[in-house]
Order: C-alpha cells, then structure tokens, then sequence
C-alpha cells in the first residue's frame, strides 16, 4: 500500500466512508495494484486525461460499437459510456472468481441434465417442484433429449459483486443468450490504443482470446459423425439491443452471421443459403431466444427463428448452443437454491456466495418483505436487464404502498433481497469533469465444451453512472470499464 | 378380433397474392401404441415438393414439406391405412382403497412424474371463480369420478361449430355453453386438473360410423391418468371412453401441441384453408 504520489488528478475525490473502495482503502492508501497507474496519471493533469478519453470514446463510434434501449420512444443508437481508468483484479482473487463460477455453472448444467431427464434434485426435495411448473422457461420439449456432451449452458453471464464486507457474492446467472462479451473486448482495444504505455506496465491477461475459445468450444460440441463442423451465429436482426456483438463474435471466429430466414431445414438437416447453393450446418451459436427459435415447436407467430430447427435439433443433426430451455436455471426464484445445487451435485461448498433471497411465494417471507420494503431490493422473477427492479430505501411512502399492492397481487413474481452495497470505483464523470465513486459490478463470461473450461480473464466492469444509483445495466444508463486481470507474478 | 380402418386426410390452403417461400408441418400420422398399429403411410402434394417424415419435439410424427418456388397454393393428401384391437375400455381393476388411491395421486413423485400434464396453460386453466366448478367425490375411486366429469362436461355444453375457435378462452365457454371437441377435452383437462389428476389432450380421428360428434374434422377427446392403472382416454364430446373408433395422432397439454397443421408462409394476402378428413371401417375376419 502507497500513498498516491501526486494527486493532482484526484484533488477533488471524495470518498464516502461507508462505500467499499475498489482503489483506495479505509485509511485512503492506495491499493498495490493501483499504484503504478496511479503513479502514471497523477503525472497528468485532468486535462490530459480527459483529452485521451475523447478519443477513445470516438473509437468506439468509429467502430460502431452501439447498442439500443428497448422502450424508449426515440430509439436511438448510443455508446457505451467507457472511461479510461481501468478496473484492475488481482491474481488470487480472480482465481476465487473464476474457480467459483466454473462450479456453479458446472452445477446448473447438472441441474438441466436432471431436471431434463430423471428429476432426481426434486424428488429429494431440494428445489420445489412449484418452481418447474410455474416456470414458462421449463420446455417439454427437452424432456429426455441427450444435448451432445451433455452441455445445456455452454455460454454463462454470471453476474459478481463486490459488497462492503469485502466478499464476492453473485447476483444473478444468466445462462439465455448473455450479452456484453463485445464491449469487453473492444474496451481493451480502445484503452490499448489510447495508453498503450501505460498498459505495458502491467501483465495482464489478454481478453482477445474469447472468439478463438467460442469457437473451439462450438466447434467440439458437434453432432455426431462430423468431421468439420460448419458453425453459424444467427441473431434476431439489426433491431435486436445486442446486434452489435452478434456480428462482431461472427466476424471474430470467421464464420457467418445468419437470420432465420437465410437457414431452412429439410429431411430434419439444416442448410444455410449460399450463392453457391445449400450449405450444412451443423452447430448454430443462437442469440435468438427459446420461444422464438422455431414456431413450429414454439411461438408459432415468430418470424425470427428457422421452422423445423427443433426437430433436427432433437434428431441430432444440429447443435443448439446455447440448448433450448436453459432459461429454467436462470430464474431468479431458482437462484436462491444455486448453494443447495451446487451441494446436491458436485459435493462442494459454493465457492462464490450468495446473496440472500426472500421469496414472496412463501408466507413468512412475504411477511418479512412487505414489513421490510425500505432494507430491501424487489426485483420480478421474470424480467431480464434490470427492468420492474424497486429499491426500497429510495421509495416515496406512496410508492412503497404501490409495491406492496403488486406484490400482493402476485406473490410469486416477486423475490427480494437485502440492499447489497456494490462496491465503488473511481470513475470519470463529465459533467464534474473529475474523479468520482461509481457503484460496480462485474459479469463474467463462462464457456462450457466438451472436456473444455474457460473463464475470460477479464469480463465486463459495469459502472452505474448516475451518483449513488445500483443498477449497472447498460439498457438502465450504466458504463463500463476494462477489467484487467494480473498474471501471477 | 379387431377393425381394419382406412383414412383419408386432404387439405387445400390458398393465398390471395401467393407466396415465395413456405413450411407446412402436418401433425395427422396416426402413432403406434398398444391398441393401434399403423400398417401403410402415402403422401402426395401438388407443388412436386417432397414430404419428409419428422419427429416434433414432443415425440410424434409429422410430415413437413417446403415450397421453394412460387405458388399460390398447396393441395396436400394423406393417406393411412390401420388396425386397431378391439378395446374393452372397462378392462383394469377398481382400486382396493380409494384412500390409498388418493393419497397415491397426491404424493411427491408421482406430481413430479407427471409434471406436464398437471400443468395450467392458457387453454386449460379455470379461472378463479370456476375453480369450484366440479369437485370430485372422495367416496369414489379417480375412474368414476373421471366417468362422472365426462358426463358432466357432455351435459353442461352443447355441440356447435362456428361459435368458438381454437384459442377461445374457457371462461367464455363455460359461460356461453357451446363448443366443439376441443372445447369438450380443453373442459374436461382443466377440471381433472384441477382435482389433481394428471390429464392431457388428444388429437386424432374418430370413425363415425355410430353417430357420433366429429364431422369429417380431425378430432380431439382427452386422457387422464390414474394410479396403478395408466392413461385412460375420455370423449366427453360424445360422453364415452376411447374405443377402437378412436384413432390417436398426438397429445400434448392442450390444443396448441396437437394443431394438425403449422406452417411459415411469407406472403402478404390472405389465406383461406380447408380441410377434411375420412375414416373408412371394415371388420376383421
């Protein structure tokens, strides 16, 4: 630990003492991994600084590094809000964060596979069978069907926080379609060009590597007798929130970016269009979601997915990645009993924590929660991307009542939590032009193959930017940063 | 003893300002199961497309054909020839216990096995106020009161097509009375439901020979499940038990699994469909 040789840039941070600091620590001394850059920025005066952000943020533009927000009336086209101060993990603790999130994604494929097939976890007990039959993300159709090499959840977002104890905890898996793996690359790229001395002087893991361990991961998950699999990415379209990243992991493996419209299957094989005539394909990374993937099994009104993919899926023709009806392990009523399975599996204590949850479904929670609405964070069970999520102690009296009056109205949609305190991190603001406390929190990419695990070193740092607000997703106004993870020395 | 039974399915979409591209998935192959056996299968349609045998995700046979050229129509005939064991629906013991029964019914596993079919979805699901509606007797064993609920169903509603369709809620029909077998089986699913009884609806085709509801459509009736005995099949259209007049294609939790025909089509007009069906019967020697 050092003092902060030259303040100049920091002159005016102030550190709130409840808030966890990411930099610097109770007394104010700056954490070992900070020194050197801040020894290199403290050299800078703030107008530098500010200089070099600019540019980087006009990189990201030039790239076409976007994304939309859904149900803004003027839908616009935005960048990702990035700043040039970067997150920086140290050795050992990344090590706990990637040991614990291959676990628990490990564990929740096991869940697929069982409650898939012999629906061990809820004959014992363990997780309500309630939360099956209540879940519209448990397919039927994936009853007995033997994904190859047993992988349902081959890519997981797993979202981590930092709380004031100092602990990891993670908030939430999303095991669908996760986003953001794109801006985690492109944020080192544009941070790599704006300072690139200043990144010389650390080891840090490379986060470029993600596309090449996609597509190996694709590539070994292949259906049965093929030799060189041709892989696909298909996307919802140029109007989907993540259109972006779509078409950047499909040019960064090399292989083609498809719509639905541009596959058909026939004989239970699907083909791609080609100029030179049909194309095989046999692994088909899908950022289009479950009910929309095929209206002849599913939402018979999409126009997005492929008719008859299902059936050449379940004949083994194709590979689903990630498979159909993963979304049931990403409920967030399911993930309070993340620990139990990692327990019932694997044998193990859960190596990342949770945070606790309440679920309105049971009465003493219910109780508990509508007599503690100001402690606590509500948030539907259903909802992706920080939507319908009320945060009790910033409520007005009237919209604590209105809450409750949901709640009450459908107990089951709703799970609470104790008002977690996201560790903060120095973060430029522009309108102070200064340093200011950001709340973060960090989602981790996991890939799942066949006798492969990766963890990207690195991962997305989500910056809420508005002063003391939690929610960090990009559709609410949050930024991000480059996440550095140190090589061991 | 048993029937021989030939049938016929034959359909004719057309669409106003025609199409380029189109999926059609039939669901009509009548399955293999312990009273049926499926002995021949033909399939022809007019846009010279090939009719390619599938398995939904659901595990049933379905044909699907592409159309790859314009067209402004597809004519598509399917032909089954069957035979069917002559069925004494009655044919399995009464429960020693009804409590033993019961408490069978309700145990863990047993919901959990059952899972799918004890499910709600938007087309079996009473509505808070007809959660009452009918209430199995205690006193009597899971077969008759299922028998009870056929009756009852078959009595509350009258026979009518044209009044609701496919996705009509039951609400409106147990309100409005009228319906045809979807409505009958979407009924009776939901109240075996409902008591607790895992149940499932049923698509497939009825010899009509005896005057029975039906038309010249496909036909839908429903299957419940009964400890120790297995899945038994209900008609309340016609307030009978499943019989070798009935010839099963599918089951799913409701209609929407059993729909006889899904299809993309990319086009912009309208489209008009028709269909019928034909059961020919003859006994065997």
């Amino acid at each position: 630990m050092g003092k902060v040789s030259n303040k100049s840039i920091f002159s005016n941070y102030q550190k709130n003492e409840g808030l966890f600091d990411e930099v610097f620590d109770e007394n104010g001394n700056v954490k070992s991994v900070y020194q050197k850059i801040l020894d290199i920025y403290g050299a800078r005066s703030i107008k530098d600084y500010v200089k070099l952000n600019n540019k980087a943020k006009s990189s990201f533009f030039n790239q076409g590094i976007t994304f939309q927000v859904y149900g803004d009336k003027e839908s616009q086209e935005k960048i990702f809000p990035f700043d040039l101060f970067p997150r920086i993990i140290d050795p050992d603790e990344w090590d706990l964060i990637e040991k614990g999130a291959i676990q628990r994604n490990l564990a929740l494929n096991e869940f697929l596979w069982d409650v898939y097939h012999d629906k061990k976890i809820i004959k014992d007990n363990v997780v309500p069978l309630e939360l099956l039959s209540s879940s519209p993300n448990y397919l039927h159709q994936m009853m007995g069907l033997d994904p190859p090499s047993r992988i349902y959840n081959h890519i997981s977002g797993t979202d981590i926080i930092k709380h004031s104890d100092g602990n990891y905890y993670v908030l939430e898996d999303n095991i669908r379609c996760p986003s953001g793996v794109s801006y985690v690359i492109c944020n080192r790229t544009a941070l790599k060009r704006a300072l690139f001395g200043v990144f010389n002087h650390y080891k840090t893991h490379t986060v470029t590597d993600y596309a090449e361990n996609l597509l190996s991961l694709l590539e070994s998950v292949k259906p049965h007798g093929v030799d060189v699999p041709v892989c696909v990415v298909i996307t919802p379209g140029m109007f989907n929130s993540a259109y972006y990243e779509h078409s950047y992991l499909a040019k960064a493996m090399g292989i083609e970016l498809v719509e639905g419209r541009d596959l058909f299957v026939e004989n239970d094989f699907v083909y791609m269009k080609t100029i030179s005539g049909p194309v095989r394909v046999d692994v088909v990374y899908r950022r289009i979601d479950d009910l929309f993937i095929d209206p002849m099994e599913f939402n018979p009104d999409s126009a997005l997915g492929v008719p008859g993919l299902f059936a050449a899926y379940k004949k083994g023709n194709v590979t689903l990645a990630n498979a159909p009806g993963t979304g049931v392990a990403d409920d967030k009523a399911i993930y309070t009993y993340v620990p139990d399975i990692i327990k019932y599996y694997l044998d193990e204590e859960p190596i990342l924590k949770n945070v606790h949850t309440y679920h309105c479904s049971r009465p003493d929670d219910l109780k508990y929660v509508l007599d503690n609405i100001h402690n606590l964070v509500i948030k539907p069970v259903d909802e992706a991307g920080g939507y319908g999520i009320s945060i009790g102690n910033r409520l007005t009296k009237n919209e604590i009542d209105e809450v409750k009056n949901t709640i009450k109205a459908a107990p089951r949609k709703y799970v609470a939590q104790p008002i977690m305190s996201l560790s903060v991190h120095p973060t430029y603001i522009d309108d102070t032009k200064s340093f200011e406390q950001r709340h973060v929190d960090l989602r981790t990419f996991t890939v799942l193959g066949k006798d492969q695990q990766f963890v990207l070193k690195g991962g997305l740092t989500r910056v809420a930017l508005k002063k003391g607000n939690l929610i960090v997703n990009s559709s609410q106004g949050g930024g991000s940063k480059d996440t550095w993870v140190l090589k061991q020395q | 003893m048993g029937y021989d039974y030939e049938i016929e399915y034959v359909t004719r979409n057309t669409y106003e300002k025609g199409l380029n591209e189109a999926f059609w998935q039939f669901l009509i192959i009548p399955e293999n199961n312990d009273t049926q056996e499926l002995i021949s299968w033909n399939f022809e349609n007019d846009l010279g497309m090939v009719n390619s045998v599938s398995i939904n995700g659901l595990g049933f046979k379905t044909v699907q054909v592409r159309a790859k050229e314009q067209t402004d129509h597809i004519n598509f005939r399917a032909s089954f020839k069957l035979s069917k064991k002559e069925i004494n629906p009655y044919d399995f013991p009464l429960p020693e216990s009804v409590e033993h029964e019961r408490a069978l019914l309700h145990s863990h596993n047993y919901r959990v096995d059952h899972e799918p079919f004890l499910r709600k979805t938007k087309l079996t699901q009473l509505s808070a106020k007809y959660e009452n509606l009918f209430l199995f007797n205690n006193k009597k064993s899971i077969f008759e009161n299922l028998v009870a609920l056929n009756k009852w169903v078959f009595e509350k509603l009258i026979f009518q097509s044209g009044v609701t369709d496919v996705g009509t809620q039951l609400s409106e029909i147990i309100e409005n009375r009228h319906g045809v077998c979807q409505d009958f089986s979407h009924l009776f699913c939901a109240i075996a439901k409902q008591n607790g009884v895992p149940s499932r609806y049923v698509s497939g085709y009825l010899h009509q020979g005896n005057g029975f509801f039906g038309d010249s459509q496909m036909h839908a009736w429903a299957e419940s499940h009964i400890p120790n005995v297995g899945w038994i099949g209900f008609d309340p259209t016609n307030n009978i038990l499943a019989n070798h007049n009935h010839i099963k294609v599918s089951h799913g939790k409701d209609y929407n699994d059993c729909a006889p025909l899904k299809g993309v089509v990319y086009t912009l007009g309208k489209n008009k469909t028709q269909y019928s069906v034909q059961v020919k019967a003859s006994q065997q020697q």
